[in-house]
């Protein structure tokens, strides 16, 4: 009978209070499980948020030194070399990360497999300093690497080229799993199909599995760009110059203060959030069928 | 036609041992078995989609192990249709003849006649994803006809679908294979479209092939109990031959003596295997018969299913009849009814414990 007064009458009867009433609602119809849930999410995001609004509140109280500083040429170059650098290190990912993460996700189960898995992983698991000094040892110009390729004109040490294979290096992990995860998801079948029907591997491959995941093609180039582009420490090992963004803020910072290097932190976090912001709106509209699998 | 010679491959912890069989042009070759027996790897393997540890596989006389499925002139239909999601439905019946290099044009009408045949030209732009089952199973097929295969692999083509659609399937099927004379090879473990569609067939039960030849002796006369059980008949008693009088024995199971028809000697074991559709009931003393097996016994149970009934009797052992509803109530049989109980000696396939 409560039930029913509850629902249909937005009055509360004699000797009832609506403080009453919604507690009443809430224990009965609220799921408290994902009640939590949403507070303690909340709470990650928050900090984030906070931490946004905090150098928002700073930053959008002086303008004018806030365009002064994003006008700059050295903080447009280095905003452009980051991300250009970090997208070359993506097509270079794609190029071979692509074929890895295939081989990957078809091949059985086996020892040598797990061991070139964790080998993918080991990026992640490095402290950046150290990934960027085994970089640094592999692409000097001394390195193994490093001395027959300078030997034909391809430097690495403080040169475009040492940003680009440290960014790759650190941000290798994100995408060959996020592509290898999708092309677990395209049923073998589907390939089999394919072949049956006269397709040789690579037709197959173009034509079915790789149509199929592009959505994680995608959503891996676009986490592993992230992370390139907010790479640092593995950076400075090999190329502290030309700068990148995330060089150039602690330049400023060890050399012009706080003022000014929040700026330029402020200017990055603005264009970084509008680029992903048109990359994850593309997603939306990519590879539409593969839900469909 | 393709010829498996004593066929050995392993996936994990399931494997194929020792495969040998034969499928000639034309045929409509079944292959059943209980679910996890390995039919699928089979046809698989006929595919080139596995490659054998031991054994040779011969198409026309040549030796075809290590050729790759593109050039083996096979087309594959998956149950679960494996269409190409990213693909229309005309790109899909398109697909074989693209990458086989068809001309455009040429394609083209090749797959708008394709289309009209199965009835799907009106869902040529549409995708897989928002199709039936019925109508992404012919789609599969086109594709598969498309590139005019040798032989036509069919993985379960019929579970999925309802019973009605099942029906205008199996008749596009036979249609399939009486007018192009495809040679199709089709998993299944159902007897009745086995009964249905199958010329040959392979009996395969944990990764052996334990029977193989035309379906009518396959399905009518089983080489052994588990073939027999596998293929749903529905009384198979074991028990020894007493006496045989030139090929008609007396065999003793659990007390009641059965005449068959068999080589078997004296004291041979042997497997009783009785249709339930053969077994003949009928109230009162009725032992006057030209039947040679007539016994008392007592109804256990009566299950209709449809317009037949499955009567089970126990006249010192068990035996299952199929009967007419309209019979079951013009005998009044109900659980606890006396009958009498007679099968001909000819309707009873006798598996001798050698074979």
């Amino acid at each position: 009978m409560k039930t029913e007064a509850l629902s249909t009458d937005p009055f509360p009867a004699d000797g009832e209070t609506i403080v009453t009433r919604w507690k009443e609602h809430l224990g009965r119809y609220t799921d408290w499980c994902t009640v939590w849930f949403c507070i303690m999410g909340a709470a990650l995001v928050g900090v984030t948020v906070l931490a946004i609004v905090n150098i928002a509140t700073t930053e959008l109280a002086d303008p004018a030194h806030l365009l002064k500083v994003a006008a700059t040429s050295e903080v447009i170059g280095s905003i452009l070399l980051t991300f250009g650098a970090g997208a070359n290190a993506v097509l270079l990912l794609i190029l071979f990360g692509t074929p890895l993460a295939y081989v990957l996700a078809r091949s059985r189960p086996s020892r040598f497999k797990g061991v070139v898995e964790s080998i993918v992983d080991i990026p992640l698991i490095l402290p950046h300093t150290v990934a960027g000094l085994l970089v640094y040892l592999l692409f000097m110009r001394r390195g193994w690497l490093g001395a027959p390729l300078s030997d034909v004109g391809l430097a690495f040490e403080d040169a475009y080229p040492g940003t680009v294979i440290a960014m790759l290096f650190v941000a290798s992990p994100f995408f060959v799993n996020t592509m290898r995860e999708g092309f677990e998801k395209v049923p073998v079948h589907l390939e089999n199909v394919a072949r049956t029907l006269g397709a040789g591997t690579f037709t197959t491959f173009r034509t079915v599995t790789l149509p199929l995941s592009l959505r994680h093609m995608y959503s891996g180039a676009v986490l592993a760009w992230g992370r390139a582009i907010g790479e640092f420490a593995g950076v400075i090992m090999i190329a502290y110059y030309p700068f990148i963004i995330s060089t150039l803020i602690y330049y400023s910072f060890t050399t012009d203060g706080i003022h000014t290097s929040r700026s330029i932190a402020f200017t990055v976090i603005l264009v970084s959030f509008g680029v992903f912001y048109l990359l994850r709106r593309m997603t939306r509209y990519l590879g539409r069928y593969d839900d469909r699998v | 036609m393709i010829a498996f010679d004593r066929v050995s491959l392993a996936l994990g912890s399931f494997s194929l041992n020792d495969v040998s069989l034969t499928i000639d042009r034309g045929d409509y070759y079944f292959i059943v078995g209980p679910s996890g027996a390995g039919k699928t790897v089979l046809l698989e393997a006929i595919a080139g989609l596995h490659r054998p540890e031991r054994g040779r596989i011969l198409l026309r006389g040549e030796e075809i192990t290590a050729l790759p499925p593109e050039k083996r002139g096979v087309a594959l239909v998956y149950q679960d249709y494996s269409l190409f999601p990213n693909m229309t439905v005309a790109d899909n019946v398109c697909y074989g003849l693209r990458v086989r290099g068809v001309h455009k044009g040429e394609a083209r009408g090749e797959v708008a006649g394709l289309l009209e045949r199965f009835g799907i030209d009106h869902l040529a732009d549409r995708y897989p994803g928002t199709l039936s089952g019925g109508e992404q199973q012919r789609v599969a097929l086109a594709r598969a006809v498309a590139v005019k295969p040798d032989i036509l692999l069919l993985d379960e083509p019929l579970s999925a679908l309802d019973p009605v659609t099942q029906e205008k399937f199996i008749a596009d099927l036979q249609r399939l294979h009486r007018e192009d004379g495809l040679t199709i090879v089709q998993v299944s473990h159902s007897r009745r479209e086995a009964h249905l569609l199958a010329t040959r067939m392979a009996v395969i039960i944990d990764g052996t092939l334990v029977d193989e030849g035309r379906a009518d002796a396959v399905l009518n006369a089983p080489g052994s109990r588990e073939v027999a059980s596998f293929i749903g008949i529905e009384n198979i008693l074991d028990g020894t031959v007493t006496a045989n009088d030139g090929g008609h024995a007396r065999v003793d199971v659990g007390g009641r003596t059965f005449e068959a028809l068999t080589d078997a000697a004296a004291g041979e074991e042997v497997t009783l295997c009785i249709r339930a559709d053969d077994v003949v009931l009928a109230v009162g003393d009725g032992r006057r018969s030209s039947a040679r097996n007539t016994m008392a016994g007592t109804v256990v149970s009566v299950a209709e299913n449809g317009p037949i009934a499955e009567v089970k009797v126990n006249s010192g052992v068990e035996l299952t009849a199929v009967l007419t509803r309209r019979s079951v109530r013009d005998l009044s049989l109900v659980p606890g009814t006396p009958v009498t109980l007679s099968v001909k000696a000819t309707a009873i396939h006798v598996i001798r414990s050698f074979s």
